[in-house]
């Protein structure tokens, strides 16, 4: 029942997100490969990655799961206004979003200031790396959720309490299980944008290897050539995709396994 | 919590007084429900019925009024307890079987999530499969809602709001949903559950038969108002203002089975339509086996209780007395009121109960109606549905 118009633009738009993919692949030096991505300039970016991009999905779930129930179960005035705040960071360039987080947690900070005081020191550290990714990737889990809840309804909500059941069972019990497949579809937006962080990172967290140089910030270090080559800015390139594709596969399983 | 006062045997179970406004609409009324008692809200689309059950479950507040169960304050001045604390139970039109969870563990759901629930998952699960089997689905234990049919739904919605053990269970138009087939099954295990457990009940509904098996009280509600209460006979059978008439919109004979018609109060036989007579003629014969099961009448005989119900537009209205052989109603009476009527003119006719026939203006001008005429009046028999009370 589809026009068969569409198919043209249909088939443009899939060529646009693909083909430059396809193009990174005959650019990649496969005999070098191997070396390539078992080196430490490699290895240790990924594993930073994974583990900060990780960190961040956890910290987005514990705060941003809350956030959105608050905005579904708001009167629509309020509501909105949340959502359009919580937006905010989806729609700013992540750069002005490091400068934002420079602005406040940096040394001359507002609150920087007297975490200095203190002995703490957040920019340029693993943990500017995690606060960047979950700034940056937290609007994609609260949006997705909140959608989720607000098709649900409060209906079965209401009916448990009528059964006697105290609010945080009906939120275990019943809330929860009943948004499950858009919480899934939210982690793996927000997991997916926590790894490809680039901007708001680079700012605010810096470039340091095995500190803050996470597989983007390494891609762009080594294909600025600085001492590397090019190749290797491919090859972790190539690197990132499969480990994402892997990530994406795996969760995609799951959550069709909920949904049906 | 303070300690709830002593509740004296005349105090009603419970007793409400609310008082909402929400732009054009407005609640204002009082309504008592005596323990093990069922009443029926009975009124039109937008009369308020559902927001009622709303304001008694906790799930809305009230602008003012007060709410008490068994002498205890669930809402009031600064007080408002949440729906999840009063112990009102809720069943609505849609079943709201939790759609990722099995049959069984909705019920299990209602079993353990009460404070004073002290099952554990063993005891739980046995007794949620009791309760399946009392609503006729025995061994469906594991089926998820989206493998259920609307009226099997309901029976799991049914046994998980007992389930909770509500000290007032409210019905918000629970067969509502159901196709003409599904309904009177499900009206019939409403009922005999309500019995059953001895749950006290308020049932809120626009169909008169629900009043009429489920409940023994009824109030009527019109633009947020109760203008008319009492025993569900005293109230549908005659109805004190033409609103409630119109309401009602039916002939209704509460009466008793006899054989396979319903007798009414003054001895009129009503014959039913074959499907409900078959229905009534295997209760009339269950009763030598299981009096217990019956209502005992003043006479000292046991008696099946039951409803004949037919629209006034079934009702034929002769001068003579009609010689037709096919099987119907006809008796003669007395013309008591000629009325304006809904779709033409309402004739009421003398009798135990009194029985209205629908009729166009043309024909009262050519049959001669008048006050105290003696007329015929004939209905088909499969025009008269049969319920059993």
């Amino acid at each position: 029942m589809i026009p068969r118009l569409l198919y043209i633009p249909a088939s443009i738009g899939l060529a646009l997100l693909i083909v430059p993919l396809a193009g990174l692949l005959l650019r990649v030096d496969w005999a070098g490969l191997p070396a390539l991505l078992l080196s430490k300039e490699a290895l240790e970016p990924l594993g930073l990655s994974l583990v900060t991009a990780f960190i961040s999905t956890i910290l987005c779930l514990l705060l941003g799961v809350p956030l959105a129930v608050v905005i579904a179960r708001s009167t629509p005035r309020v509501a909105g206004l949340l959502r359009a705040l919580v937006t905010v960071p989806l729609v700013l360039p992540p750069l002005v979003g490091g400068i934002a987080l420079l602005s406040l947690l940096g040394r001359t900070g507002v609150l920087g200031e007297y975490l200095e005081l203190v002995g703490l020191r957040v920019p340029f550290t693993t943990a500017a790396v995690v606060i960047a990714q979950t700034f940056v990737a937290m609007p994609f889990l609260v949006i997705a959720v909140e959608g989720a809840l607000r098709t649900m309804g409060t209906r079965y909500e209401r009916v448990a309490a009528t059964l006697g059941a105290h609010r945080s069972t009906v939120f275990a019990r019943i809330t929860l299980p009943l948004v499950l497949p858009g919480l899934l579809a939210g982690t793996v937006l927000s997991f997916a944008r926590a790894l490809g962080e680039f901007g708001a990172t680079a700012l605010f967290a810096g470039n340091q290897a095995g500190v803050t140089r996470t597989m983007p910030l390494a891609i762009y270090t080594a294909f600025n050539g600085s001492g590397v080559t090019t190749d290797q800015a491919v090859a972790l390139s190539l690197l990132l995709i499969a480990v994402a594709v892997i990530i994406l596969v795996l969760i995609g399983t799951r959550r069709a396994a909920v949904l049906s | 919590m303070t300690p709830a006062p002593r509740k004296t045997a005349a105090s009603p179970l419970l007793e409400a007084r609310l008082a909402l406004t929400r732009g054009d609409f407005e609640i204002d009324l009082g309504l008592t429900l005596a323990a093990g008692d069922v009443l029926a809200l009975l009124g039109p689309n937008g009369s308020g019925k559902s927001t009622v059950l709303e304001l008694l479950a906790g799930l809305l507040a009230p602008d003012s009024g007060t709410v008490t169960l068994d002498g205890a304050g669930l809402t009031g001045p600064k007080r408002f307890i949440p729906p999840e604390k009063r112990g009102i139970g809720l069943l609505g039109q849609d079943p709201l079987l939790f759609p990722h969870l099995n049959a069984r563990a909705n019920v299990m759901f209602a079993l353990q999530v009460g404070e004073s629930s002290a099952l554990n998952r063993a005891q739980a699960r046995r007794v949620a499969d009791d309760w399946l089997d009392r609503v006729g689905l025995g061994g469906r234990g594991d089926s998820k809602p989206g493998e259920l049919s609307g009226g099997q739904k309901q029976r799991v919605a049914l046994a998980r709001a007992l389930a909770a053990g509500p000290r007032v269970l409210l019905l918000d138009e629970p067969l509502a949903a159901l196709d003409a087939e599904t309904a009177p099954h499900i009206r019939q295990l409403i009922r005999e559950q309500l019995a059953a457990t001895q749950t006290s009940a308020i049932v809120v509904t626009h169909d008169v038969v629900d009043a009429v098996v489920l409940a023994n009280r009824v109030a009527v509600l019109h633009q947020g108002r109760i203008i008319d209460q009492g025993t569900t006979t005293a109230v549908l059978q005659a109805p004190r203002n033409p609103f409630v008439a119109a309401l009602a919109g039916v002939n209704l004979v509460v009466g008793t089975v006899c054989g396979d018609a319903v007798e009414a109060p003054d001895g009129r036989i009503f014959r039913v339509r074959p499907a409900d007579a078959a229905v009534l003629a295997e209760h009339a014969g269950a009763l030598a086996q299981a009096p217990a099961a019956t209502t005992r009448q003043g006479s000292g005989t046991f008696t099946v209780a039951a409803a004949a119900v037919f629209r006034p537009s079934a009702v034929v209205v002769q001068t003579e007395q009609p010689r037709h052989a096919s099987p119907r109603n006809v008796w003669s009476a007395e013309v008591t009121a000629i009325e304006p009527g809904n779709g033409g003119v309402r004739v009421r006719t003398s009798g135990s109960p009194e029985i209205i026939a629908e009729l166009t203006p043309a024909s009262v001008a050519e049959l001669g109606l008048q006050l105290g005429s003696t007329v015929w009046l004939a209905v088909k028999a499969t025009e008269v549905t049969a319920h059993l009370r």
